[in-house]
């Protein structure tokens, strides 16, 4: 195409990255406030403002938790949906198989487990015949905590940047995942148009015209954060590869995978199926203790950060112990699995091979389940630079085109530019309203959580609609004074979420960062406080251009008076 | 009235999403096959191969907007998805049986 | 805290190591040195960067696990070259003083 492969890469790099930049523009910001999701959590939901704990005892304390785990009534209604007949009284449901999970950084533990159902399915090869249940607990004193409010953080930002929360037929996770294909190729491709990288690794001259200046910047945050941009992209693609992406092993080689977990279930001794015969549960605070002590032989001595236990109640029950990666690059493993009745060990899982130890180091690098704050700062910074590298996209693609078009009357340049002020300050503002919002509602109103997304999609839809309506200017190849307007609008956003989290819970900066320091909740004000700096520095520098703009329109009008003199 | 420009540019995105997913598809099944066949753990096979399988994609995709001859992009794409699915499959059944 | 002082030894290894870099290219050079009538000595500058580069890199092995080292290297690497092409397009006299006169060399 386009006779030379620079101007066919060049093709692929200008319009595929700019159909697919204002997804990637989410992917990046919202993958950059993932870093800091269970501390955004905090922030949004005050009452579980304490400290990060281990795993507690499952004997004394979760133990106890789990007998008052109820079905999810929204997967109830679901599961009753697939199965004949009506499902028995939720109060009567078994469970028959139960996790917790919670890592480094979370004082609340996240407990689940799937409840057994007599009915049978509707579609016989339907396979998933269980209820789910879900809680969050307070690990120090084993009280339930309330999980109707929505953490902000782990459960709205974070799926944002994966799923775009469009869950209608996965369409959220396909299109990030084409996003993140289109990503690697406007890397390579990048590449490719442009021979001088190394030239360009440290220009950048913000003196020069805005064309000339963006193309700098462009140029630069895609160069020097080139192997963070890469890995990110790619790592997306293979975590959700098996499941999502390329699920070969799921459709045309399920006999192959059957077939296989047939066999590995008779090497590794772990039941497939319950026995039927009912058994208590031993100790699993000695299971606990016997899988750190074999974790210590090993030279990684560590805590608890995955523990399910299958068949629960019955002969064939096994508890099964994974190690939680907070020292290194790693995922939960190492797992060991114990008999659940008599307490002994059934199988150690041997170390990785060498194709998944790169997988967990590839996975894990994206994941970050390790404890290292200068490296979480570290990947917001290169989340936020892959964020300039697609706004300033943004900016050359409007820059180079809009003198033509305003000449051609197109509109292309304006609804382009009307865009990227929402997907740039539009979408911070959708955050940050967010936030806002999560502060002026009272913490008991009823289906919270459902509220404050909707004032994320209604301030981010007003953001749209205040961008297409002052874009105008543009289309006459002047500057769009929506992106001035946006910005002040984030900093005096950002400040309020800031005082409104101050007036709501008492927890001012002062309080969090010196006499009673909760760096969760300083972290949040603190890059709140940053985002309003930067928000009214953009917005102060705007007003060079749309002031000559003002000033050239008067001088213009003038003429034109003088012309019909 | 569609202009010949608009129809190829759109020949060349389809065949870069979607023949090269099904390239990349095949891809997959074939490979997964061959390490099973080979004594490679399932598993094992999977993982390898979601390594690579993505990279092979990005490199079809590039590939179908430098090429000269959309007829023997599409041959590719479609022929290599169709062959080593076939012979995969037959793989699998060999397997199994 | 010895691992905390490692990653700051990291750090400004690899801002000294990019600004190295960086001042080898004489348009760079030009920009801290303007009307001076010198000229970058690249091959010093050069060496003396990629040894800090190295620098950077073991100082991180001493604080992490190798797997996690890496990350922290390659991404203070980004951020070190970033604020260098900050520095040299907003305050690019900061860079004088990491300067001795064994890096110049007459125009």
């Amino acid at each position: 195409m386009l006779n030379s492969l620079r101007m066919s890469m060049g093709w692929v790099h200008t319009w595929m990255g700019l159909v697919l930049g204002f997804v990637l523009m989410i992917c990046f910001f919202f993958g950059a406030l993932s870093v800091f999701d269970r501390e955004i959590d905090r922030w949004a939901i005050p009452d579980t403002r304490f400290e990060p704990q281990p795993m507690p005892s499952f004997d004394k304390v979760l133990k106890p938790v789990f007998e008052q785990l109820q079905p999810d009534p929204v997967d109830m209604a679901a599961t009753e949906r697939r199965v004949v007949g009506s499902l028995p009284d939720p109060e009567t449901l078994k469970l028959e198989s139960l996790f917790a999970y919670n890592t480094h950084r979370d004082p609340v533990l996240l407990i689940g487990g799937e409840f057994a159902i007599p009915n049978e399915p509707i579609d016989p090869a339907d396979d998933h015949q269980h209820v789910h249940g879900r809680a969050t607990v307070n690990p120090a004193t084993g009280e339930l905590l309330n999980d109707d409010a929505l953490k902000i953080g782990s459960d709205w930002f974070y799926p944002m940047h994966f799923s775009l929360n469009l869950n209608w037929m996965m369409l959220g996770y396909w299109i990030v995942g084409l996003a993140a294909l289109v990503m690697l190729a406007g890397l390579v491709s990048g590449v490719i148009i442009h021979r001088k990288i190394f030239r360009e690794f440290f220009t950048f001259r913000p003196w020069k015209n805005l064309f000339r200046s963006s193309l700098d910047l462009h140029n630069m945050t895609g160069v020097v954060a080139l192997p963070f941009h890469f890995f990110f992209a790619f790592t997306a693609l293979v975590i959700f590869a098996s499941n999502i992406y390329l699920p070969v092993t799921h459709t045309t080689l399920k006999p192959l995978h059957e077939h296989h977990e047939m066999l590995e279930a008779a090497r590794t001794g772990l039941p497939h199926e319950p026995s039927g015969v009912a058994a208590p549960l031993a100790s699993v605070d000695a299971m606990v203790a016997e899988a750190k002590r074999r974790w210590a032989e090993r030279d990684m001595a560590g805590d608890v950060g995955f523990l399910t236990i299958n068949h629960l109640g019955d002969e064939n029950a096994y508890v099964s112990i994974y190690r939680a990666g907070s020292d290194r690059v790693a995922l939960v493993g190492e797992g060991i699995h114990f008999d659940a009745s008599t307490g002994e060990v059934i199988r150690e899982e041997p170390p990785r091979s060498v194709v998944s130890s790169i997988d967990e180091f590839l996975t894990g690098l994206h994941l970050q389940h390790f404890e290292h704050w200068m490296l979480r700062w570290l990947y917001v910074f290169g989340g936020l630079l892959g964020a300039i590298c697609i706004a300033t996209g943004f900016v050359l693609f409007v820059e180079k085109r809009k003198a033509r078009h305003a000449r051609n009357g197109s509109q292309g340049s304006r609804i382009v530019d009307a865009l990227a002020v929402t997907t740039v300050t539009g979408m911070v503002l959708a955050a940050v309203g967010m936030l806002v919002a999560n502060r002026l509602l009272p913490a008991d109103l009823a289906g919270k959580g459902q509220w404050e997304q909707t004032a994320f999609w209604s301030v981010w839809g007003l953001a749209f609609l205040h961008a297409a309506l002052r874009s105008s200017p543009v289309a006459k190849a002047r500057h769009n004074p929506a992106w001035r307007e946006q910005s002040l609008l984030v900093g005096l956003m950002s400040l309020s979420a800031v005082g409104l989290n101050w007036v709501t819970t008492g927890d001012h900066l002062i309080k969090t960062v010196f006499t009673d320091t909760y760096w969760a909740v300083a972290g949040v004000d603190l890059s709140l406080i940053v985002t309003a700096l930067v928000a009214f520095y953009a917005a102060a520098k705007l007003r060079a251009p749309v002031a000559a703009q003002q000033k050239e329109q008067a001088v213009s009008r003038n003429k034109q008076v003088n012309a019909y003199d | 009235m569609i202009s010949q420009a608009a129809l190829q540019t759109t020949n060349r995105v389809i065949a870069a999403i979607l023949g090269g997913y099904a390239f990349t598809w095949g891809f997959s099944v074939l490979g997964i096959a061959t390490m099973v066949a080979l004594g490679i753990d399932f598993h094992e096979a999977e993982t390898a191969i979601s390594l690579v399988a993505f990279l092979v994609f990005l490199g079809l995709f590039l590939w179908t907007f430098a090429a000269n001859s959309m007829i023997r992009v599409w041959l590719v794409l479609a022929g290599g998805a169709g062959v080593m699915m076939s012979v995969g499959l037959m793989l699998q059944n060999s397997l199994l049986s | 805290m010895t691992e905390a002082i490692w990653l700051v030894a990291a750090a400004m290894a690899a801002v000294l190591s990019m600004s190295w870099l960086a001042l080898a290219y004489e348009n760079h050079w030009q920009q801290v040195f303007p009307q001076t009538g010198t000229l970058p000595n690249r091959s010093r500058l050069k060496l003396t960067g990629w040894a800090f580069l190295l620098l950077s890199a073991v100082f991180c092995l001493n604080a992490d696990h190798p797997s996690m080292a890496v990350l922290v290297w390659v991404m203070l690497l980004t951020v070190a070259a970033f604020s260098v092409a900050m520095m040299l397009s907003h305050r690019p006299g900061l860079l004088k003083m990491i300067c001795p006169p064994l890096f110049a060399a007459r125009a």
